[in-house]
């Protein structure tokens, strides 16, 4: 076998592009599938990726990284780490199992797509790469968490989560599936890759590494290093498809489907995300607060992304810099008051040390926040910990399918009205909880005006009985697995929250 | 009589709720109902009555659903008067 530099065959035996004789360019291509959005077919032979990897180096490299991963994970699993950490912590990684392991594997059926129905070799070969990057971290995101599965039954949630109606699972599979799931593959290429890969999962986990080996726990920094390493590489499937996009003169389809999923992406950020660093990771550890992070490390980094390509901030810039101010704090105050629905145990994080650092991070968070706080901490400490459960239901947003929070926006101050927007259409009435997920709507509502959020489903009679108790059955949530306070209300029993 | 789901909330809460109220339930009841879901569990209670306003809308005590022309989902706000 020659010893050619790769440089020396590497094109020749990726760029096997051809003129279709056969079959007409849709049939090879549906535009469900694949969408060119009127570019030419030869002008998408172009596409070059910035990082190149033949499937011999690649298969090298890979293996590498499971044998050092599963080393870490072979000594840590039979170590007492798990039982010492954080209760925060085990919150965050409980939830992060949850929401992200099958989605990876999902993941993988958006990277195949783009690897069949990708409009250049060159393409095809790397999104082959990504489509086993992603059944790795499907693999790995269930199988570290069923490694610990006698410490905490509930981290089968990493695998049991997406097979539920859980509500948060709802959410994240209705902003997965128009993402990459039921995507085309030149929308994927942008939304996934370029939008919500380059510019929030490959930042989150270089951060979330950082913070689990800080915290002490050096199974989950292991395994989200490594996997971060996959992201970094088949994450640049974006940057092409965008120049492809940008040359051909459709810059306005690549901003259009940039904002709309830049968007959706926040919500669910800013709820898992947002909880996590805020919240859930304990205060000694904290090294940025979620704005902190966001403005650092999504909006000017990937911003700067952006024009490079020629594209604008989305018209919603605003609002993303107003909602970064306040939503994630009324997020999870709604996850805590409604904890039995979730499958992790949400811990308040708003003991007096907690609250002078939020105070600091968000000047007015005690006066905005705190009071809600002040009332169930009250409500604990009078003996009537059931106050601070519910009995009815939060509305959510016919988009982002999270609840509804503009009164909180409005009692601190950000918003001018804390009513939600609403659309009648087809006798059905949408609620939404921004101007810009009631756009994502509206953009194409043949797309979403079928799908029923869980409040829908609950007044449609399909949840039954429609009780709190019938609901936590429709999620998929036995008694024993509900949410219950991750700290057993230490932090209302600890000292008067601190007034700055 | 029949079963009425609205979207509500107390002035000063921080997130919409599910109620469910009667279509000729006063405005008082309708309130209370709502404000059950919120008062003495997020906000402080006071020692105030709490009004109902619809699309920016006072509502008098005594009207109903029914007769202020609500549809079912619309967003009722309670406020101390």
């Amino acid at each position: 076998m020659p010893h050619l530099p790769r440089s020396e065959w590497y094109d020749l035996t990726r760029d096997m592009n051809w003129d279709l004789t056969y079959v007409t360019e849709d049939e090879a291509f549906p535009p469900a599938l694949s969408n060119s959005f009127g570019v030419p077919a030869e002008d998408w032979w172009a596409w070059d990726e910035p990082y190149k990897i033949a499937y011999a180096e690649y298969v090298h490299n890979q293996a590498g990284k499971d044998q050092g991963l599963f080393s870490v994970n072979n000594v840590i699993s039979r170590s007492g780490i798990f039982d010492n950490l954080d209760p925060g912590w085990k919150a965050a990684i409980l939830a992060h199992y949850g929401a992200i392991a099958v989605a990876e594997y999902q993941a993988s059926i958006g990277e195949s797509r783009m690897g069949r129905f990708g409009r250049a070799a060159a393409w095809r070969n790397m999104a082959t790469y990504g489509t086993l990057d992603e059944m790795r971290h499907g693999q790995l995101q269930t199988y570290f968490p069923y490694q610990a599965l006698h410490k905490e039954p509930r981290l089968d949630w990493a695998h049991k989560a997406y097979h539920t109606n859980e509500w948060g699972i709802i959410a994240a599979r209705h902003v997965f599936d128009d993402m990459f799931t039921a995507n085309d593959a030149v929308s994927t290429a942008i939304q996934l890759t370029f939008t919500f890969e380059t510019g929030f999962t490959n930042l989150q986990f270089l951060g979330m590494a950082a913070d689990a080996m800080k915290v002490g726990d050096l199974d989950f920094g292991a395994l989200i290093s490594s996997i971060q390493t996959d992201e970094a590489r088949h994450a640049q499937q974006g940057e092409p498809t965008l120049k492809v996009l940008v040359k051909a003169g459709k810059k306005d389809v690549a901003q259009n489907l940039l904002d709309k999923m830049f968007w959706r992406a926040w919500k669910l950020f800013s709820l898992l995300t947002g909880l996590s660093m805020d919240y859930y990771t304990p205060i000694e550890h904290r090294t940025h607060s979620f704005k902190e992070f966001m403005e650092e490390f999504i909006n000017k980094q990937f911003i700067d992304q952006f024009r490079d390509f020629g594209l604008e901030k989305p018209w919603y810039w605003d609002q993303l810099l107003n909602e970064m101010n306040w939503v994630h704090h009324a997020y999870h105050l709604g996850v805590y008051f409604w904890r039995p629905t979730v499958w992790w145990n949400p811990v308040a994080g708003v003991g007096p040390e907690e609250r002078a650092w939020l105070e600091e991070k968000y000047p007015g968070w005690n006066d905005s926040f705190g009071k809600y706080w002040d009332v169930m901490g009250e409500n604990v400490r009078a003996g009537h910990p059931e106050l601070t459960l519910p009995e009815t239901f939060p509305i959510v947003c016919n988009s982002c399918q999270v609840p509804v929070c503009t009164p909180a926006g409005y009692a601190a101050g950000y918003l001018d009205s804390p009513l939600p927007y609403q659309l009648d259409l087809g006798g059905r009435r949408y609620t939404f909880c921004s101007e810009p997920c009631k756009w994502v709507f509206e953009e194409t509502p043949e797309q979403f005006a079928g799908h029923l959020s869980i409040i829908d489903r609950l007044l449609g009679g399909i949840i039954q009985p429609p009780s709190i108790e019938g609901a936590l059955a429709y999620m998929g949530l036995s008694p024993e697995e509900c949410g219950v306070d991750g700290t057993d209300y230490a932090w209302a029993h600890a000292t008067a929250p601190a007034k700055v | 009589m029949a079963m009425f789901p609205v979207q509500g909330f107390v002035d000063g809460d921080f997130v919409l709720v599910l109620a469910l109220v009667d279509d000729t339930d006063p405005m008082t009841v309708v309130a209370e109902k709502i404000a059950h879901h919120s008062v003495g569990k997020r906000v402080a209670a006071q020692d105030r009555p709490m009004k109902v306003k619809l699309r920016g809308e006072m509502q008098a005590d005594d009207a109903t659903l029914t007769s202020i022309g609500a549809a079912p989902l619309d967003v009722l706000e309670v406020v101390y008067a």
